[in-house]
C-alpha cells in the first residue's frame, strides 16, 4: 500500500522570500491573470528546478504572501508562472502589477505529481476553472517527454467560453494529434463551437480504459466529487487517481499549523495525494 | 550535592545576565495585580521562585511578535527595487525558574524549529536556542490543575533543562544535568551540602496510551467534540498558556508607503480565521471542529508525526480557560468511549 512520505520535503525554504520580478501578464479570464516572473539574481533562476504539481508563494511585500500552482512546466527556464484568481487581498493586491513590478517568491514547495512512476501509463487528466494551472504545467511537461507516456487523454471545463484560461495552449492542444484534448463549457455562447457539458459527463464521454491509466483531476470541489465518482465508474481504483489539495497557509513549510488534514499537512505532504491516500486521513476537507 | 542560599539568587542572576545575556524568569508584572510571567529581569527586581507563571516560558524563544524581516521599495537609477533585511540573530538567553512542564517541551519545539535536533531552519529560533541556558525549579507541591504526572518521569524529569533547583530550607539544592550546569554550580555562589532531595510533588494523572489511534477512530463522532467543546468560547487562551502550542500566523506590517516588516505571530487553531479560505469555505467551521483539531495535533497527529506527545501536564489550560475547560475531562470522555 502507499503511504504518504513525512514531512520535511520544504526544510531548506526559509521564510525570507527570494526577489524577483514581473515579466509579463497575461489576461487569462475576467478574473484570473497568469504573471510571469523571473528571479532578480540570475544564478537563482539558472538554478531554479520543481516538478509538476509543485507550489510556489508570491509576495507582494505590504500585501502578504499566497500560494500558488506553478502553471509553467518544469522545461520552461526563462520564467515561473502562476496564474492567479483575483478573490482575496493579496490576490486583489497582485491584479493591481503589471511587468517590471518587483515581487517577492519561495518555491518550490510540497510533493509533485509521481510522473516518473508513470511512465509507460496512459494519463487521464481533468481539469476545472484555476484548477488547470497546474494541470497545464503537468500536460506540457508530458508532451515534453512524449515518449515516455502511452496515450493521453485530457478534458478542461469552465462555466462559459470566457472562464476558460490558457487559449493558446488549448488551441495547440487541440490541434496536435498525440493527444485527445477536449475543452467544454457548463453552458454555451453563440460564438462557441466546441463542446458543453460539465467535465465528469465529457469525461465519461471519452470513456479511457483504465487498464495502466492514471487520472489526475483538479479544480472545484463540485467538479472533483462528481469527476471521481465518474472515474470509479469507469473503472479506475483508488490508487490510480490523484488530485491536489487547496488549504489555507502561511508558512508552506509544515510549521504553521493551519493546512493539516489529520497528521498530513498539505504543504509539504501535498498538495499531491493519491485518492487511496486521501481515503486514509481523516474526513476535514 | 551543592546548595546555593535563597538569598544568592540574585547574585546568580547578576552572574548569568553578567555577559549581557537576557535573564527571563518568572516575575510580577508591574502593571497588573499579582500575575507571575516569565518576563526579562534587571537587576533589583525580584524573583518568584514559588509561583507559578500565568503563560509558559516559551516567549522567551517564540516571541508573541518576531519580525522576521525589513523590507523596502528604493528607487534606484529610475528603477524601483526591493531591498530585504534579514533580522539579526538575537543573543540566547538564560531561562530562569523555568518548570519541569516548561523545560520539557522544549523537545517538541526543537523537533519543529531547531535544524540540530531535526527542525526546519529558523534563523531566530536558532539563534536564541542554541546557547540557551534552563535553570529549572523541581515541583514539591502541585495545585490541582497539574497533570505532568501522567508523563514520563513527570516532575522528576530533566530533559531540557541544563540545572535543576530541588527546594530545601532557606535554599534551594541544584543539580546539574549538563555541562553547562556542571560549570555554574562550581561558582562559588553554590557550597557543598548533605542534605537530601526532597519528595517531589505527586499530581493528578490522565491516562494517554492508546490515545493516537483512539482519536483517530472517534474522530467521526461529531457529538462527542461538541459535547466535550460545548463550554469552549474558541477564544484561544489554551494555545496562548501553552508551552507546546506553536503555531503562528505571517503577516505584513507597513510603516509609511515604501517600507515595513513581515512578522510572525503566536495563532492558535481555536480561531474560525485560521483556515478560513478566501473563497468563504472553512475545512473547521464550528468549535467543536476545531477542539477535535486542538486534542488530535496535541495526543495523535503530532505523536504520528514526531513520536511525542504535545503537552507536558503544566495545566496552565486548565487553570486559565475562561469558560472551565479542563483537557483532563476531555481526555477521559474520550478513553471511555
Amino acid at each position: 500500500m502507499s503511504t504518504i512520505p513525512k514531512s520535511g520535503i520544504n526544510a531548506k525554504i526559509p521564510l525570507l522570500p527570494e526577489r524577483a520580478s514581473i515579466t509579463r501578464v497575461i489576461q487569462e479570464t475576467p478574473a484570473v491573470r497568469t504573471y510571469r516572473l523571473v528571479f532578480d539574481d540570475p544564478g537563482m533562476m539558472a538554478a531554479f528546478s520543481f516538478e509538476p504539481g509543485q507550489i510556489g508563494q508570491m509576495s507582494i511585500l505590504g500585501a502578504g504572501e499566497s500560494t500558488f500552482a506553478i502553471s509553467s512546466p518544469p522545461s520552461q527556464k526563462d520564467y515561473i508562472q502562476f496564474s492567479v484568481m483575483k478573490t482575496g487581498v493579496v490576490t486583489t493586491a497582485i491584479h493591481e502589477l503589471s511587468a517590471g513590478d518587483r515581487v517577492a517568491v519561495r518555491a518550490p514547495m510540497g510533493r509533485p505529481f509521481p510522473v516518473n512512476a508513470w511512465k509507460g501509463k496512459d494519463i487521464v487528466i481533468a481539469g476545472g476553472g484555476i484548477g488547470m494551472a497546474p494541470l497545464r504545467s503537468l500536460l506540457m511537461h508530458l508532451l515534453d517527454h512524449r515518449g515516455d507516456f502511452g496515450r493521453i487523454q485530457a478534458v478542461y471545463g469552465a462555466r462559459t467560453p470566457a472562464d476558460l484560461c490558457f487559449a493558446g495552449d488549448r488551441e495547440e492542444w487541440e490541434r496536435r494529434d498525440d493527444i485527445e484534448f477536449i475543452a467544454t463549457v457548463d453552458s454555451g455562447h453563440p460564438d462557441w463551437s466546441g463542446s458543453v457539458g460539465v467535465v465528469p459527463g465529457v469525461l465519461e464521454s471519452m470513456s479511457p480504459p483504465p487498464a495502466n491509466a492514471v487520472a489526475v483531476t483538479c479544480g472545484p470541489p463540485v467538479m472533483i466529487k462528481y469527476t471521481l465518482e465518474s472515474l470509479e465508474k469507469l473503472g479506475f481504483a483508488a490508487d490510480q487517481v490523484f488530485t491536489t489539495l487547496e488549504r489555507r497557509m502561511k508558512c508552506g513549510v509544515g510549521l504553521c499549523g493551519r493546512c493539516n488534514v489529520g497528521a498530513k499537512y498539505v504543504c509539504t505532504d501535498g498538495p499531491v495525494f493519491s485518492l487511496r491516500d486521501l481515503r486514509a486521513l481523516p474526513d476535514e476537507l | 550535592m551543592r546548595f546555593i542560599a535563597e538569598d544568592a539568587i540574585p547574585r546568580l542572576l547578576e552572574h548569568l545576565a553578567g555577559g549581557g545575556r537576557t535573564v527571563w524568569a518568572p516575575r510580577v508584572v508591574r502593571d497588573s495585580v499579582n500575575t507571575v510571567l516569565f518576563a526579562p529581569w534587571s537587576a533589583g527586581e525580584p524573583v518568584e521562585t514559588g509561583a507559578y507563571t500565568h503563560l509558559s516560558a516559551k516567549a522567551a524563544l517564540l516571541p508573541p511578535t518576531e519580525r522576521l524581516f525589513g523590507f523596502g521599495y528604493l528607487q534606484a537609477a529610475g528603477e524601483e527595487r526591493i531591498e530585504l533585511e534579514p533580522e539579526e540573530p538575537e543573543e540566547s538567553p538564560v531561562l530562569f525558574g523555568a518548570r519541569v512542564c516548561d523545560a520539557r517541551a522544549l523537545a517538541a519545539l526543537d523537533a519543529l524549529f531547531f535544524p540540530a535536533s531535526g527542525g526546519f531552519n529558523d534563523p531566530g529560533y536558532a539563534g536564541r536556542r542554541s546557547g540557551l541556558t534552563v535553570i529549572t525549579l523541581a515541583c514539591t507541591t502541585c495545585d490541582s490543575a497539574c497533570f505532568c504526572s501522567s508523563f514520563g518521569k513527570g516532575p522528576a524529569e530533566t530533559d531540557g533543562s541544563d540545572l535543576i533547583l530541588y527546594p530545601v530550607a532557606n535554599g534551594f539544592l541544584a543539580e546539574p544535568v549538563t555541562d553547562a550546569g556542571s560549570e555554574l554550580v562550581r561558582l562559588d555562589l553554590f557550597q557543598d551540602s548533605r542534605l537530601e532531595k526532597p519528595e517531589l510533588a505527586v499530581t493528578a494523572r490522565v491516562e494517554t496510551a492508546g490515545l493516537r489511534e483512539k482519536f483517530i477512530d472517534l474522530f467521526s463522532d461529531i457529538d462527542l467534540w461538541r459535547q466535550v467543546s460545548e463550554k469552549c468560547l474558541s477564544c484561544g487562551f489554551c494555545a496562548y498558556a501553552c508551552p507546546a502550542c506553536h503555531c503562528f500566523n505571517i503577516f505584513d506590517e507597513m510603516s509609511g508607503d515604501r517600507e515595513g516588516e513581515r512578522c510572525r505571530s503566536w495563532d492558535s487553531c481555536m480561531f474560525y480565521s485560521y483556515t478560513l479560505e478566501t473563497s468563504g469555505h472553512n475545512p473547521r467551521p464550528e468549535i467543536a471542529h476545531r477542539y477535535r483539531n486542538r486534542i488530535g495535533h496535541k495526543f495523535s497527529y503530532f505523536p504520528a508525526n514526531r513520536g511525542e506527545i504535545l503537552c507536558t501536564g503544566c495545566g496552565r489550560c486548565i487553570r486559565g480557560c475562561p469558560a472551565g475547560v479542563d483537557i483532563r475531562e476531555v481526555i477521559r470522555t474520550v478513553q471511555e468511549r
